[in-house]
């Protein structure tokens, strides 16, 4: 019962980090053509909650990718430089769309495991009810 | 008749057993994006309960009813050739994870079944079915 309520503490800790993912992810596709930014990047790490006895998922870091800025030719922009160069975010939505189906993905399979826990949990008490 | 309900002690062992393995399936499924991770499983609870329904051990490493009630079941690292780790270290497969997750809650369910079918027996013998 007690590895229950872990399993279901494990699990929301993994949603937590995902829908952090996402949001990041959200971030970067609506800063993609904000001219001087730096796309984020999130990293996960397992740390140990000593006082409940389990290991969850945290979001480790969030660090700037340091790749080069996507340049366009616009003169009639007001940031362009003396050649008409603009330079524009380094966020390739191709690669964002990615991140977020694979944060979606690992969202879902953390929601799958916590019913399936829910499931045992109220079939444990089941027991008590008849 | 009811002192000695080894059945109950096995089936209370059993899922407690597929708890903790759902929680390391858990573990494993939280951390399927965690750089240098290594997926964990617990044993098979088969091999926790060799001849357990016997009442005594005739072996070293062989549990009765009451050890298995009480066994430690613990999470060993988990190697699977068919699983690669990914570039960043990371050895989890969020499909085979799916796969063991309704292993354990299949076994859950068994577990409290036979819990349940134990208790209706009971109460047949009592008189109150």
């Amino acid at each position: 019962m007690f590895d229950i309520k872990k399993t279901m503490q494990i699990a929301s800790a993994g949603m937590t980090a995902q829908g952090f993912r996402l949001r990041i992810v959200g971030e970067n596709i609506a800063n993609a053509d904000t001219s001087g930014f730096q796309r984020k990047t999130v990293s996960f790490a397992n740390e140990l909650d000593r006082a409940a006895g389990v290991s969850r998922v945290t979001v480790d870091r969030v660090r700037l990718d340091q790749s080069d800025a996507r340049q366009t030719f616009d003169p009639g922009h007001p940031l362009a430089n003396e050649r008409g160069v603009v330079s524009l975010s380094n966020v390739n939505p191709l690669i964002e769309i990615a991140d977020a189906r694979e944060a979606q993905r690992s969202y879902q399979a953390n929601l799958s495991i916590f019913d399936q826990a829910r499931r045992m949990s109220s079939s444990t008490l089941d027991l008590l009810r008849r | 008749m009811f002192e000695e309900l080894n059945v109950i002690k096995v089936a209370s062992a059993m899922a407690r057993h597929a708890a903790v393995r759902h929680r390391v399936i858990a573990e494993n499924v939280a951390n399927a994006d965690t750089p240098g991770y290594r997926a964990r499983d617990v044993q098979e609870f088969s091999s926790y309960v060799n001849e357990a329904f016997t009442p005594r051990a005739t072996r070293a490493g062989h549990l009765g009813a009451q050890a298995v009630q009480n066994a430690a079941f613990r999470p060993d690292q988990f190697k699977d050739p068919a699983i690669e780790a990914s570039a960043n270290g990371n050895s989890v497969s969020i499909e085979t994870e799916m796969l063991r997750a309704v292993e354990a809650q299949g076994q859950h369910s068994r577990a409290t079944a036979i819990y349940s079918k134990v208790r209706d027996i009971v109460r047949l013998s009592l008189g109150r079915g």
